[in-house]
């Protein structure tokens, strides 16, 4: 199957380029992971990061035929070749396919993605009834892979104001769990013209995220809230 | 420094999108089932102090709603601070120039 | 030590997704109809006050650019109708989504075809 890979070696290369890649494939190989493995034991100087293999870390996310989804959940037939592989658009490439996640996960320290309670503790857990945990669905599968914020137009116009899809994705999780007490101050926190309000519904995100999440829904729920809390 | 804030902008939006929407329902509905207007037709309505402030009313709705969209144009692209203010300073200073020439139409074709 | 690292967003090696494309014409059209507003003013007053009001019938650049504005207002306005839905929360599923981006796109084009079309 033929390859063609997004080359950048800070060490060596003034600028990036892209190398193409004949690799023979097993039966065994199913999904691009498996390619990268015997690419790279082709050319053991293609770098990239990867772990659980199943699609729940998000360590692989990648720019796949043009559209971002993890690499170790990507089947391998029916991809149109050469399979062009790319980093995460618009984030800084550290190397080859690695980008640099840290204004990444700056965005999502930013929403406080913790639960924030002042009660007293209960002798033991904070409850729940089935319907307010049946909110957090589609909010809490999350795996912060950064597919959907790299997808995204308005990210890449203002990377370091605009949360992105996947902070606000979570700063919905935390607003709607119901044994969370700082749900206006967070909605709050989001009332703000970069922060939350440069989504312009292009809906990238939905489109590519690889758990099937809504970062775009979610959204119009902040926003929503946000109308509610006001009128 | 943003005259609207997040939220508002957003509202205006939409508010003034509802307004334009009625306008182009309206004035689809006079143009389907309404005899073919000539210009005579359309200058005596438009003289009518009611029709000049339903006029009016759209001129600042899509002014409003201009001036937001081609706002949040700016605020995507242009980032230096001093040049992204002479921009918007710009276009708001057009917009409100527009307003104040639509007025001036409408207002002296009603007297 | 700053390094300074270099981003991959080469658009030819993007597949954008209906949606987005909607979206950008969306901001297109938007900016278009903004610069046609001195021209839409311009032709208002010429209606009402002047004695040789706007002849409308113009050659193929004349044609060429109504066909523009057309598409710009047309395609504006569906797409805003599909935002404002999507507020309402009908059609903010990803079929439906892709479904109405579709609809304003072809319905656009054939609004402003329409207009080419007709006297």
């Amino acid at each position: 199957m033929r390859f063609k890979i997004y080359r950048y070696d800070p060490d060596k290369d003034s600028k990036p380029h892209w190398q193409d890649y004949e690799v023979a494939l097993q039966a065994s190989d199913r999904m691009v992971l498996d390619a990268l493995t015997r690419l790279k034991a082709q050319d053991d100087t293609i770098t990239y990061r990867r772990s659980c293999r199943e699609g729940v870390c998000g360590s692989d996310a990648m720019n796949i035929n043009g559209r971002n989804t993890l690499a170790c959940i990507t089947p391998l037939q029916g991809l149109p070749e050469p399979v062009v592989l790319a980093p995460l658009p618009s984030f800084p490439v550290i190397r080859d396919l690695v980008v640099d996640m840290t204004l990444f996960f700056k965005h999502y320290h930013d929403i406080r993605p913790y639960l924030t309670n002042g009660e007293p503790p209960p002798e033991r857990e904070r409850l729940q009834s089935p319907e307010e945990r049946e909110r957090l669905n589609g909010l809490y599968e999350c795996i912060l892979c950064a597919c959907c914020t790299s997808f995204c137009p308005s990210y890449w116009w203002n990377p370091d104001k605009y949360i992105g899809p996947a902070g606000l994705l979570q700063a919905e999780r935390f607003i709607v769990d119901s044994r969370d007490r700082a749900g206006a101050e967070r909605l709050a926190h989001l009332d703000d013209v970069y922060k939350l309000y440069r989504c312009r519904k292009i809906m990238n995100c939905t489109e590519v995220c690889p758990k099937g999440l809504n970062p775009a829904r979610a959204i119009e729920h902040i926003k929503m809230q946000l109308l509610r809390r006001s009128s | 420094m943003m005259v609207f804030s997040g939220q508002r902008a957003f509202l205006l939006q939409r508010l003034s999108a509802l307004v334009l929407l009625a306008y182009v329902v309206a004035a689809a509905l006079r143009l389907a089932f309404g005899a073919p207007a000539g210009l005579a037709e359309w200058r005596a309505w438009a003289a009518q102090p009611l029709a000049a402030a339903i006029l009016l009313l759209l001129a600042g709705a899509v002014l409003l709603h201009a001036w937001v969209g081609v706002r949040d144009v700016v605020l995507d692209y242009v980032q230096p601070l001093p040049l992204r203010a002479a921009v918007l300073l710009l276009v708001a200073s057009v917009l409100v120039m527009l307003g104040a020439w639509t007025a001036l139409i409408l207002v002296s074709h009603a007297l | 030590m700053t390094i300074e690292r270099p981003t991959f967003l080469n658009f030819a090696r993007l597949r954008f997704p209906v949606g987005s494309v909607a979206s950008i014409g969306h901001r297109i059209s938007g900016v278009l109809l903004f610069l046609t507003l001195p021209f839409a003013v311009w032709a208002l007053e010429r209606s009402l006050r002047s004695e040789r009001p706007l002849d409308l019938n113009g050659g193929p650049l004349a044609r060429l650019a109504f066909f523009v504005l057309a598409w710009a207002a047309a395609h504006h306005l569906f797409a805003g109708i599909r935002h404002l839905l999507s507020d309402a929360n009908i059609g903010s599923s990803l079929q439906a989504s892709r479904a109405s981006a579709w609809a304003a796109l072809i319905g656009a084009v054939a609004v402003a075809s329409a207009v080419l079309v007709l006297p």
